[in-house]
């Protein structure tokens, strides 16, 4: 596997590519954290991978955006006002 | 307690987000204008009852699931797990870097990135069980926290880390399939 620290792989790696996801989601403590943080300063293999998935998940998080249809938005907002003046009456 | 009257200003900025993620939920824009109006309607005739200064959009979320599991939901028979067999952790990471040369798996990494159009990823994600789909759809699409997904989905946050672990693997899984069928991948570009 070319794109891994397979040669030189170290405790420090299997802690962060155990957490990458809840480094990712920022769900880590932050002693932790910064652990994480200060292995992939050093360890270019974890920092490429860790790369990767931050720039898959914007990939997907971007890809999945939908245009509200404009008339839409009117309609919302229509139903919106009549069910206020329903409460009203 | 919430204001009625200020919930257009307060609730209808989500309607975007709102909508995007109905579009994954119920698969068409018909179903998912629906299911955006039912859910401002409800949230609407319910806002007395949420509490200022807590997480509205949270809340918005909440309503829209349910809304939709209740209502909209037709694919009850659908499998609810997924076969991930020998899937590692970032498979499609890994299958990349075990096709190509160190140099050469970095230029494939950015094509695959690139290559992958809106579809790709929007069939990918609405190809998962609804169990794996929604965790996925509101920590990726929403940026959620586990917590927050916990509270939306009424499961524990264990059960939320093992379905968005198991959701985006499988995603990535057919991601793979989609860039290898697109020729992204070194081999699949020599071919004529």
């Amino acid at each position: 596997m070319s794109n891994e620290c397979d040669d030189n792989r170290s405790a420090g790696c299997d802690e962060a590519l155990e957490n990458l996801y809840l480094y990712l989601d920022s769900e880590l403590d932050s002693v932790t954290s910064e652990r994480i943080r200060s292995h992939l300063d050093d360890c270019h293999g974890c920092v490429h991978s860790f790369e990767f998935e931050k720039r898959l998940k914007s990939v997907v998080k971007e890809r999945l955006d939908e245009e509200v249809p404009e008339v839409f938005v009117e309609r919302l907002r229509t139903a919106l006002a009549r069910e206020a003046a329903t409460d009203t009456k | 307690m919430a204001d009625q009257a200020d919930f257009e200003r307060d609730a209808l900025q989500y309607n975007r987000q709102l909508y995007s993620a109905a579009m994954r939920m119920t698969r068409n824009s018909a179903d998912a204008e629906d299911l955006v109006q039912e859910t401002y309607l409800k949230a609407y005739r319910a806002y007395h009852t949420f509490m200022e200064g807590t997480n509205l959009k949270a809340w918005l979320y909440r309503i829209l699931t349910n809304t939709y599991i209740n209502k909209y939901r037709k694919d009850s028979r659908r499998p609810n797990e997924v076969d991930l067999g020998t899937v590692e952790d970032l498979y499609l990471y890994r299958r990349i870097g075990s096709e190509a040369s160190a140099e050469a798996s970095r230029t494939t990494e950015e094509r695959v990135l690139d290559g992958l159009v809106e579809s790709d990823i929007k069939e990918a994600v609405e190809e998962l069980p609804e169990t794996f789909r929604m965790p996925v759809l509101l920590a990726d699409l929403e940026g959620f926290s586990y917590k927050e997904i916990a509270e939306i989905l009424d499961i524990p946050i264990g059960t939320v880390m093992s379905r968005l672990h198991r959701g985006r693997k499988a995603m990535q899984k057919r991601l793979w399939e989609f860039a290898k069928e697109r020729g992204l991948l070194p081999e699949e570009a020599e071919k004529p």
